[in-house]
């Protein structure tokens, strides 16, 4: 339908950032005043068709924004599909880093808006004021305008561009039942302007720091929904081209298997890490924060990217130790089993609690110790474990599950495919199990976080409307033991009433069996029709 | 005439001088029957098509110039001009039904730098003489835009090709469908329903909609995208509202209602009538020229209401989604478009599917089909 959602800005096409680095990037400078000398005659010679110069190295509009670099490409390309500005993707590349560096943004403004940057599209985003909610993120994402700083005459462009490029804004839902445009520039610009001004403390000191090392040797730690806890070690060697790196990857998941590859990193802004790594023949995507000698984000599968994993990495460094993860991270009570301690700079002896021996130390180096543990009843709780002298993340000792969890409680997955343009999106189910805590009562305050657990997985009717369409037949099918959901072909389908697509709305079972007792927990679903206009920042 | 506009113009052009262009296979001919009752249609790649209603037959297509969208029509009152708004919102075109004939064309842009979109803004007079349109104009400056104010646009029906408003007056924002009163007055949806005086441009509330002052009532929401010329010359626009229980304004016990404000083309008279819960959603609506006291919407379920009841009388289920009623001169049939690419016909009365039309193209999409008598 095209009035409620006539914004049909196709970016599809758009790659995302640094693909190819490493082909293209051969002649690119590694000094950085080589390099931003470079960026500005590219500007000079692209950018000043329609830009004006308005001093040494200020242009209009451009030097009066900052933006992340998925934010300044998606500029760019705008400029591409809409303006007809024609640019290599190596100039463009080289854009996104200088602006970026020049006019990104601080790390703390970042926060609480990474998800998407980090691809996590399940994300359900809510926000204190109403005004902001109906009238930017209606659209798109709320995390787009949040992470975009401008003073107040650039968001009153922006509202100008908003209406000029789409003029049924004012016309749709939301946008009909008031004076659009008055509160558009009357009431938002200078909310947006007081909330996300250009200039900043947080900006002006962040561009003080020094320099933080990135190139030598990591350990990683990462959980995928759907395949489970995996650790890694990563090589980061510098590469040609400012703030540019290689990298070797090889690990393993925690049921065996290896993961192993190799691809390149851009550090943009001192702390905005992107690369492209290609492992197991899949194209992945890692999207981290550099802070504090730690790596932190999300890596994903570059053509996938609800398939992913959350991640944690930290550097060697002499004198550093540091745990990252225990996988797993509980053990029941009376039982054994083989637990993994990831990080850096480990030595000396593992201790993971009260009440849990550690039996048998199956292998030990600085990033990796292996243990098999055993657990008795009277540590039951959550310790924090340590090796040597170092402590670190927790380590739960459960005696049974009082609750469990579906992890997302609500998700979206996506019909696609049947040559169509765009690819079917997966939704990804995990069952979090809680113990109840001291007072033995589920669903209070002392309830403690077990962790992702096996489950069996299955889908209901959401309702009866759904029950009536026969969603459960049409949607799609769930992977009853990863609680992967695969939705179902695009298009028109004959066999549904109305002809409709197999779009459906699904409750998400999980039983898991824990000993004698088995439990269960629901989520939802919906299973919706493609996301046609899908740029870097959704 | 500059170059895009040749340009675009060309492929009716090439038909005229019996050139054969790959697709253009629609058949221009033959002229419309006086008399007849006639329903029409457009649809991608960019055609407008001619129903015959007593035989429920495609009669004859004809190719229009420039893309399709939205594919808003409006006929002229003796039934040989077709008018729609295409290529994305930017041009209306004036179509001769009788020979496929491009005879009329207004770029909205008026100037060099600017970008003019109608959302689906646009009326003929009763005499037919002139065209009401309101235009939303954006300057493109080198790097940055600047978004103008409305404007409502006047042009003579009879300035060919490159036709100019020959009258402009400021306009309200957030201005949809309009149709024209028989006495030349200008009924316009926007905030509120305006009356407007085309000569002078004064503009006038008839009907209050986001400013009404109905006790107990929120204001209503208004989706407007069709501008059906109805055989009972009723200006329908439908509204959904929530009405409360007591002045504690408690959403959760409220009433949720559907119903419409309407203008009698003939008279004047205006009106906002609640007609039935708010149980689905109907994109347009449409009252029967047979019972005024009838009332049809349409989406995914076509629906039948008593008014005066508030009730639903009957409501049929659908092959699929349709976004656009008709109904026929003597109240008798439905026709559906919109969406894919086959009309759907119903008995009024009985509410039982007589049968479909295919046509030959792709979607229609969101064009408003009209019914007229040449």
């Amino acid at each position: 339908m095209t009035i409620e959602g006539g914004q049909t800005l196709n970016t599809t096409a758009l790659k995302p950032l640094g693909s190819g680095l490493l082909a293209l990037a051969v002649a690119l400078a590694t000094q950085s005043s080589q390099a931003a000398s470079e960026a500005e005659q590219i500007i000079q010679g692209k950018c000043l068709a329609c830009h004006a110069q308005e001093g040494d190295q200020q242009w209009s509009r451009i030097s009066h924004q900052r933006k992340t670099p998925e934010g300044w490409l998606m500029t760019i390309a705008r400029m591409q599909i809409m303006h007809g500005l024609e640019i290599s993707d190596e100039d463009r590349r080289m854009l996104v880093k200088y602006l970026a560096d020049r006019q990104g943004l601080a790390p703390s403004e970042t926060e609480g808006a990474r998800y998407a940057l980090e691809r996590r599209l399940n994300t359900q985003e809510s926000f204190e004021s109403q005004g902001f909610t109906e009238m930017c993120a209606r659209c798109h994402s709320g995390a787009r305008v949040l992470l975009q700083r401008r003073p107040a005459s650039e968001w009153e462009h922006l509202v100008h561009f908003h209406l000029g490029q789409w003029p049924t804004t004012e016309f749709q839902a939301l946008a009909r039942d008031r004076d659009w445009l008055d509160l558009a520039l009357n009431k938002m610009v200078p909310e947006l302007a007081e909330t996300q001004p250009l200039d900043s403390e947080a900006w002006i000191a962040w561009q003080q720091q020094a320099e933080a090392p990135v190139a030598g040797d990591w350990t990683l730690a990462g959980h995928m929904p759907g395949k489970g806890n995996f650790h890694a070690r990563m090589n980061v060697t510098s590469a040609e081209g400012e703030d540019q790196f290689t990298l070797t990857l090889t690990g393993e998941y925690a049921d065996g298997t290896v993961l192993a590859g190799t691809g390149q990193a851009i550090l943009y802004t001192g702390y905005e890490w992107r690369a492209n790594i290609e492992i197991n023949d899949q194209m992945m995507r890692q999207v981290f924060v550099l802070n504090d000698g730690q790596l932190n984000g999300r890596m994903f599968l570059r053509d996938q990217d609800e398939v992913g994993a959350d991640v944690v990495a930290v550097r060697d460094a002499k004198g550093t130790s540091r745990i990252l993860a225990l996988q797993p991270s509980h053990i029941k009570a009376g039982s054994e089993a083989e637990i993994s301690i990831v990080g850096t700079g480990l030595s000396g002896l593992p201790i993971l609690g009260n009440g849990v021996d550690v039996v048998e130390v199956l292998s030990a180096s600085p990033d990796l110790i292996r243990v098999r543990a055993r657990a008795s009843a009277n540590g039951i709780g959550v310790s924090t474990p340590a090796v040597g002298a170092i402590e670190g993340e927790r380590f739960v000792v459960y005696d049974r599950i009082a609750a469990v969890k579906v992890v997302p409680e609500f998700a979206v997955a996506r019909i696609g495919g049947n040559g169509s343009s765009t690819p079917k999106v997966e939704a990804r189910f995990e069952a979090e199990a809680w113990a109840a805590g001291p007072d033995g009562k589920p669903g209070t305050d002392d309830d403690y976080r077990i962790g992702m657990v096996p489950a069996n997985w299955a889908v209901a009717p959401f309702n009866e409307v759904a029950d009536a369409d026969g969603d459960v037949r049409f949607s799609g099918q769930m992977n009853a033991n990863t609680g992967v959901f695969t939705p179902a072909a695009a298009g028109p389908n004959p066999q549904r009433r109305m002809m409709t697509n197999n779009a459906g709305n699904l409750k998400v079972q999980a039983t898991v069996q824990d000993g004698a007792q088995t439990l269960s927990a629901e989520g939802q679903m919906i299973v919706t029709v493609q996301r046609w206009n899908n740029p870097p920042i959704p | 005439m500059d170059n895009k506009q040749l340009t675009s113009l060309m492929p009716v052009a090439a038909l005229i001088l019996g050139v054969l262009l790959p697709g253009s296979v629609l058949a221009k001919e033959p002229a419309l029957e006086k008399e007849h009752e006639y329903m029409v249609v457009a649809n991608y790649p960019n055609n407008i098509h001619v129903i015959d209603l007593q035989t429920d037959q495609l009669y004859k297509s004809c190719e229009l110039p420039d893309a399709f969208g939205p594919g808003v029509t409006q006929i002229a009152p003796d039934g040989k001009t077709a008018y729609i708004l295409n290529n994305h919102y930017e041009d209306i075109y004036g179509v001769n039904l009788d020979n496929c004939e491009v005879t009329f064309h207004a770029s909205m842009s008026l100037q060099k730098g600017e970008r003019t979109k109608s959302i689906f803004s646009f009326a003929i007079s009763a005499d037919g003489n002139e065209l009401y349109a309101v235009q939303n104009p954006t300057m493109l400056y080198r790097d940055h835009y600047r978004v103008q104010p409305p404007r409502l646009a006047v042009y003579d029906t009879g300035a060919g090709l490159n036709a100019k408003p020959i009258r402009t007056f400021p306009s309200p924002r957030q201005v949809t469908v309009m149709q024209t009163g028989d006495d030349g007055t200008l009924y316009m949806a926007g905030a509120d329903i305006y009356k407007v005086d085309v000569n002078t441009g004064k503009v006038d509330v008839a009907i209050p909609s986001r400013n009404w002052q109905r006790p107990l009532y929120a204001p209503p929401d208004v989706l407007n995208a069709w501008p059906i010329q109805s055989p009972s010359k009723d200006f329908t626009i439908l509204y959904t509202t929530a009405k409360f229980q007591d002045e504690s304004y408690n959403l959760e016990t409220a009433d949720w209602i559907y119903g419409f404000m309407n203008v009698n083309l003939e008279t004047g008279e205006t009106e906002t009538t609640d007609f039935g819960p708010l149980t689905e959603i109907y994109f347009t609506g449409i009252r029967s020229p047979k019972d005024p006291n009838l009332v049809y919407g349409v989406l995914n379920r076509l629906a039948k209401y008593d008014i005066k009841k508030k009730e639903l009388v009957q409501a049929a289920e659908l092959d699929h989604s349709y976004y656009c009623i008709a109904i026929n001169h003597d109240g008798s049939k439905i026709y559906l478009g919109g969406t894919f690419n086959d009309v759907a016909i119903y008995n009024a009365d009985s509410m039982e599917k007589l049968g479909n039309i295919q046509l030959p193209g792709g979607d229609m999409a969101i064009s408003t089909s009209q019914i007229f008598i040449r």
